[in-house]
Formats: structure tokens, C-alpha cells, sequence
């Protein structure tokens, strides 16, 4: 999951930058309003978190502009203004929810998490598809109502294609949302992922859920519950 | 600056001054009519005196002597002196006061009432004054001294003329006077009356169009006002938009404020969260106090921005507008709730104060809703001429009742509540007091609570 942080502060920005990294985000973080408008327009994210108050371009500003350039990826809001005019002015502008400030780590987290559920239209936590279940809370997988161990990277990979149910990712999409810019991007490492993956849900090759379309990428093809 | 409020207040502008003049006019006009009258009757008398010495001098023009001191005239040209009980009448006395001649008008007089005509008056002297007869009514008369040499006597020649016409005359001045003078009076009040309303009419409007910014449909003062009233016009504008700035520029200052202590508060707490060597009770400490200091920052700051009562600068908000701005904002923070909101706002209502201020109370209210409900909340706002009612109701645990008077006490201060609740019902609660409005915590037939507040609005 890729994202993008808004937010002037350094100290908090870098503070949040690593407590998302720790949780396996990929996090691109600038500190204005006009660089965030130009990483938003130049690059695709899952979801953004941006202050209210910026420099050179304010939040409730930004967040327009983002989403009149037609990006749907939700956004937080990050304020120190615990009003509720600018809560629902932010809200209005386009944002999906908002953390006042000072916040807790978790709870950014916590609240991350149920957007980006939400924007791939699930309600519950969890992701359900027949007999798998992906907790997005507790990062746990279970198959049967068995709990299967998974590597950080096969995580995301999971995760990644749940949330995208029916369509088509690319690898080069996948990459770009799992990995650091600077990483080297080896498409071979995303097959044995896919590899795994598929042996730790399917053992016995009942459901298939994941689809090699050839030339494309993978496709996720378990309708949700 | 306490000055006694009644001698200012007891009377309005206009009374004053239809007061005033008022009596300035009855004086005026009482005054001009008495010297009016004493004018007149004064030259009524001089003319009557004028008229009794012309009499005198013609009776004496040809009275004739007779050898006897009696005296003949003949061929008086005023008629009325041969005209029987005419009203004007003539005699001549001697010095000892006999009846020598009196004229053909006066056979049925009286000599006895006459008596006071006949004084000892020196020869070339007239004297004029009145007497009352039986028959003839009330008379003036002049009375003239002469020497007649040829009789080597001094006679008294007397004329009266009854004053009953000039009576009548003078009546008829008087009330023609006070007449024209009471229908001027009438007049001139009235004009008076059309011309102070007149004069009156732009204070009228400046007072009107105070009230339109008080009830807070006009924003200033027209410039249309004559040159006395302009620069108290142009004034108050200034005022009114310079205390509107001047509030705009407090809340914008005191919100970049909470910014600013707010996101090192952030850091602070990120920096307790991220260091690995802190134990969990230091951290729990750390969060503790950082999440006190939040609170009491959040609970001032929102205190100081709540607007003033001055309801000069305020605009009235549409409550429907700004309740479907709040429902579609936590509509969309609560998405996974998938909350049933049922919404009820009386066409039209309005709340006289800041929009900020309605948006704090109703965004804190109907959070705490959308919170503790199961699934449903309904909101239903209802306007009288004398009050607002908002009513939040939800389908979630309630509030026990003996918790209810704590929850309704504790918005007094932030900072002396226990740690872990938020400050929105106090924040709601201070809003709702400064408007002079009160807060109750019912049941819901929902099966949650339902909290009721009531603005008075008049």
C-alpha cells in the first residue's frame, strides 16, 4: 500500500513516516501543499494523509484539488483545529475521515486501515472471501478458520489483490504499491510471492484464487462474501 | 457613566419636542390673543370717549341760554338724541347740580341714577366714565365743565350712550378671535406634528435599519442618510465592521494558536510512542498527561472563540443548511455504521448567533449520537416564536439516569475531569449556556438517550 503524507511539521512527519513504514506502507511524505498536489497528480496512491494546515497550498485547498484532478483514493485528515466547522469543511472538501491532533500512532493506523477497506467496499475489518478471511487489523490470515502464517511482503501482496477483488494488477502495479522507489524492482520475486501464496490458501487446488492472466498480471477472482 | 436612566428614557424624542412646543404655542397663541383683546377693547373705548366728546361739543355748539340758566337747543344733528330711549342721551347741570336741559332721547331717565355724572368738574375739563341705570342698562359717559359768561355760570354738560352695542361688538371680537386663534392652534399642531415626523423620519430609519442588522438582514447602515446623520451613519459602519474583523481576526488567531501548541503536542506523543526504552506505565503516564493538556487547550481555546452576545454582528443561520452539512460530514466518518438518520427540521428555522457556534453544539451532540447508537439516530428541530428545540435521540445504550445530572455538571471546567473523556458536551454545554439555553438528558423511545436543548430565541 502506497502513501502519500502531507504534512509541514518534520519532526511529526518523520515520526509518522516510520511508524507507517514499520507497518509495511510504502509512504512517499513532503512537506507543502504544492508538493503534495504534484506527487498526487504524478503518482498512484492507495490513500493519503494530509494536515489542514500547509504551507503554500492548504490542506482543505489540496484536498479539492486532488480530487477535482478525478483521484478517488481516500484521504485523512490530519488537524489541530478540533472544530467542527473545519471538520466538516474538510469532510466536505472531500476528505473520508479525520484525526485530530495530538493522536496516537494506533489510532492513525487503525483509522488507515478502515479506508482503505472501505474504498475496495468492504465494511467489515475483514477481508472474506469463501473460506478465506484477512483480518486487516491484526494482519492475520485464516483458511477454514485456521490462522496461516505470512511473510510481511506476502502480506501485502494478499492484501493488495483482496482489496482489488476481479481486477486485473499489474506487476508493475504491485510493485510501485509494495515497494520503496529506491528498491529494486525484480518481477521474479513477485512470482514466488504469488507462489506461495497460493499454497498457503489453496493446499489442495479447490478454489484457485488467484488468476495469472498472461501478459497482465493477476487477478484475485473469489467473489467477496 | 450611570446616569438616571428616566429623566433620558421617560419621554422619546418626538414627545419631546410636541411637548414643547406645544407649550410654547399655548403660550404663544393665549398670549397674543389676550393682547389682542385688551388692544381692542382699548380702542373701543377711545373711540367711545372719542364719540362722547364729539356729542359734547355739538350739543354745546348750539346750545342757546336763556336769561332764566336754562338753555334751548334746537336742531341737533344726531337723531338720536329726539329719538325716545335711543340710547344716546344728553344733559345739561348747573353748578349746583339741577337739570337745566336734558335731550327728547332721555324724558323716561332717571335724574337720581345720574347722580355720579355730575361731579365738580372744572370749567375746559372732560371727564369719562360709566354708570348703571335701571331702565337703560349699563352707559358710558363724558361729563365736560364749561364757564358761560354771559350767565356768569358754570355748567355741567353730560352725554351718555349705552354701551350694550359696543358690548356686542366686542363680544363678537372675542369670540372671533379665540376662534381663529384656536383653529390656528389646531392647525399648527398638526402641522407641527407632520413636520416632526417628517424631521424624524431619517432618525426612524437609522433605527429600523438597526433592527435589520440586529435580526440580521442587512449587513450596514444605508449611506443615504442627511448630511447631520452621516458621520454617525458612516461611524457606526466602521464599527460594526472593524468589531466583525476584529472577532474574524480573534478566532483565526486563536485557532492558528491550537495549531500551533496542538502538533507539538503530536510530536511529543510520537517520540513517547517510538522509544523502545520507556516501560508501559511511563508511557500510559506520558500519553495521560499529553492527552490533559490537549483538553484543556481544545476546551479554553473553543471558550475564548464562542462569540459574544453582541447581537448586533449577528447573521442568522439556516439550521437545515447546516445540519445536512454535519450529517453528510459523520455520514461519512461512520460509513461502516451504516446509521439510519432521520431527520426533522420546521421550515425555515433559524438560529440567531454564530454559525460556528451552532455547528460546535449540533457537531458535538449528534457525534456522540452517530457514536452510541446501534444503528439509528433522529434529529428533530422544532421553532417557535420563542424558542429553538434540537432534540438528539439514539438507539444506543442511554444514559443511566443516575449518571445524567453528573453528565449535565461536568462541562463546568475541562480541567477538572478525569482524564479519557472528551471535551464535547462541556464544549456544548458552554455554548449552550452562553445563549441562555439549557440542556436535558432523557430517555429515547428509540432506547438511547435523548438530549433535548432549548434557546429561547425572543
Amino acid at each position: 500500500m502506497r502513501l502519500l503524507l502531507v504534512e509541514d511539521e518534520d519532526l511529526l512527519r518523520a515520526q509518522l513516516v516510520k511508524a507507517l513504514e514499520d507497518n509495511g506502507y510504502i509512504v512517499d511524505s513532503v512537506q507543502d501543499g504544492e508538493m503534495g498536489l504534484f506527487q498526487a497528480n504524478e503518482f498512484s496512491y492507495d490513500a493519503a494523509i494530509i494536515d489542514l494546515g500547509l504551507p503554500k497550498i492548504n490542506g482543505i485547498d489540496l484536498i479539492k484539488a486532488i480530487r477535482s484532478a478525478g483521484k478517488v483514493f481516500p484521504i485523512l485528515i490530519l488537524t489541530a483545529r478540533d472544530k467542527w466547522t473545519d471538520k466538516v469543511e474538510g469532510l466536505d472538501a472531500g476528505a473520508d475521515d479525520y484525526v485530530v491532533k495530538p493522536f496516537q500512532i494506533e489510532e492513525i493506523k487503525a483509522r488507515l486501515n478502515a479506508l482503505l477497506r472501505r474504498a475496495a467496499g468492504f465494511a467489515k475489518p475483514s477481508l472474506d472471501f469463501a473460506h478465506l478471511s484477512l483480518d486487516t487489523s491484526a494482519k492475520k490470515l485464516t483458511v477454514s478458520g485456521n490462522p496461516v502464517e505470512l511473510t510481511a511482503y506476502e502480506y501485502k501482496v494478499l492484501e493488495y489483490l483482496m482489496l482489488h477483488p476481479g481486477q486485473v494488477v499489474s506487476k508493475m502495479e504491485l510493485t510501485e504499491h509494495l515497494y520503496d522507489q529506491d528498491y529494486d524492482r525484480d518481477s521474479n520475486v513477485l512470482e514466488v510471492f504469488v507462489r506461495r501464496l497460493r499454497q498457503k490458501l489453496d493446499p489442495e487446488e479447490s478454489l484457485k484464487p488467484i488468476d495469472t492472466v498472461r501478459g497482465q498480471g493477476y487477478r484475485f477472482n473469489v467473489p467477496p462474501n | 457613566m450611570s446616569r438616571p436612566i428616566n429623566s433620558l428614557t421617560k419621554y422619546s424624542l418626538q414627545q419631546r419636542l410636541v411637548l414643547a412646543f406645544g407649550i410654547l404655542l399655548i403660550l404663544f397663541l393665549g398670549l397674543t390673543g389676550l393682547v389682542l383683546d385688551r388692544a381692542f377693547q382699548e380702542s373701543i373705548e377711545a373711540s367711545v370717549e372719542e364719540r362722547l366728546q364729539l356729542q359734547i361739543y355739538a350739543v354745546l355748539g348750539v346750545a342757546e341760554p336763556d336769561i332764566d340758566a336754562t338753555f334751548f337747543v334746537p336742531d341737533l344733528e344726531e337723531a338720536r338724541f329726539s329719538q325716545i330711549d335711543s340710547g344716546l342721551y344728553a344733559f345739561i347741570f348747573d353748578q349746583h347740580g339741577n337739570e337745566v336741559w336734558r335731550s327728547p332721547s332721555a324724558v323716561n331717565m332717571l335724574l337720581s341714577e345720574l347722580n355720579m355724572t355730575v361731579q365738580d368738574i372744572d370749567p375746559g375739563q372732560m371727564v369719562y366714565g360709566s354708570t348703571q341705570t335701571q331702565e337703560q342698562g349699563p352707559m358710558s359717559f363724558a361729563s365736560y365743565g364749561t364757564y358761560w359768561s354771559s350767565l356768569e355760570q358754570e355748567f355741567n354738560f353730560v352725554v351718555l350712550e349705552s354701551v350694550a352695542p359696543t358690548d356686542a361688538e366686542i363680544n363678537e371680537f372675542q369670540s372671533n378671535l379665540w376662534l381663529w386663534l384656536g383653529g390656528l392652534a389646531v392647525f399648527l399642531s398638526l402641522a407641527q406634528f407632520v413636520l416632526l415626523r417628517w424631521g424624524m423620519t431619517p432618525l426612524k430609519q437609522l433605527a429600523q435599519d438597526l433592527a435589520e442588522i440586529e435580526a440580521g438582514n442587512k449587513e450596514q447602515l444605508g449611506e443615504d442618510y442627511p448630511s447631520e446623520l452621516h458621520n454617525l451613519s458612516h461611524n457606526m459602519n466602521m464599527l460594526i465592521q472593524s468589531e466583525r474583523q476584529r472577532q474574524s481576526r480573534y478566532r483565526t488567531t486563536l485557532g492558528d494558536l491550537a495549531h500551533s501548541l496542538k502538533t507539538p503536542l503530536a510530536v511529543i506523543s510520537g517520540v513517547a510512542q517510538q522509544d523502545r526504552k520507556l516501560n508501559k506505565k511511563d508511557m500510559a503516564d506520558i500519553s495521560e498527561q499529553i492527552e490533559r493538556m490537549n483538553q484543556i487547550v481544545s476546551y479554553q481555546l473553543n471558550r475564548a472563540t464562542k462569540t459574544s452576545q453582541s447581537k448586533m454582528l449577528v447573521t442568522p443561520v439556516l439550521i437545515q443548511l447546516v445540519v445536512e452539512k454535519l450529517s453528510a460530514a459523520l455520514n461519512k466518518v461512520y460509513l461502516d455504521k451504516k446509521v439510519k438518520l432521520e431527520l426533522e427540521v420546521s421550515e425555515g428555522a433559524t438560529f440567531y448567533g454564530e454559525e460556528s457556534d451552532l455547528t460546535e453544539l449540533l457537531g458535538n451532540l449528534v457525534d456522540n449520537a452517530y457514536k452510541y447508537c446501534q444503528q439509528q439516530v433522529q434529529i428533530q428541530i422544532t421553532q417557535t416564536d420563542k424558542s429553538l428545540t434540537i432534540i438528539i435521540e439514539d438507539d444506543g445504550a442511554g444514559i443511566e439516569e443516575q449518571y445524567r445530572h453528573w453528565v449535565l455538571e461536568r462541562g463546568a471546567r475541562a480541567d477538572t475531569r478525569e482524564t479519557g473523556q472528551g471535551i464535547g458536551l462541556a464544549v456544548a454545554l458552554d455554548i449552550i449556556s452562553s445563549y441562555g439555553g439549557e440542556l436535558k438528558v432523557e430517555n429515547s423511545a428509540l432506547g438511547g438517550a435523548s438530549l433535548q436543548v432549548n434557546l429561547k430565541t425572543d
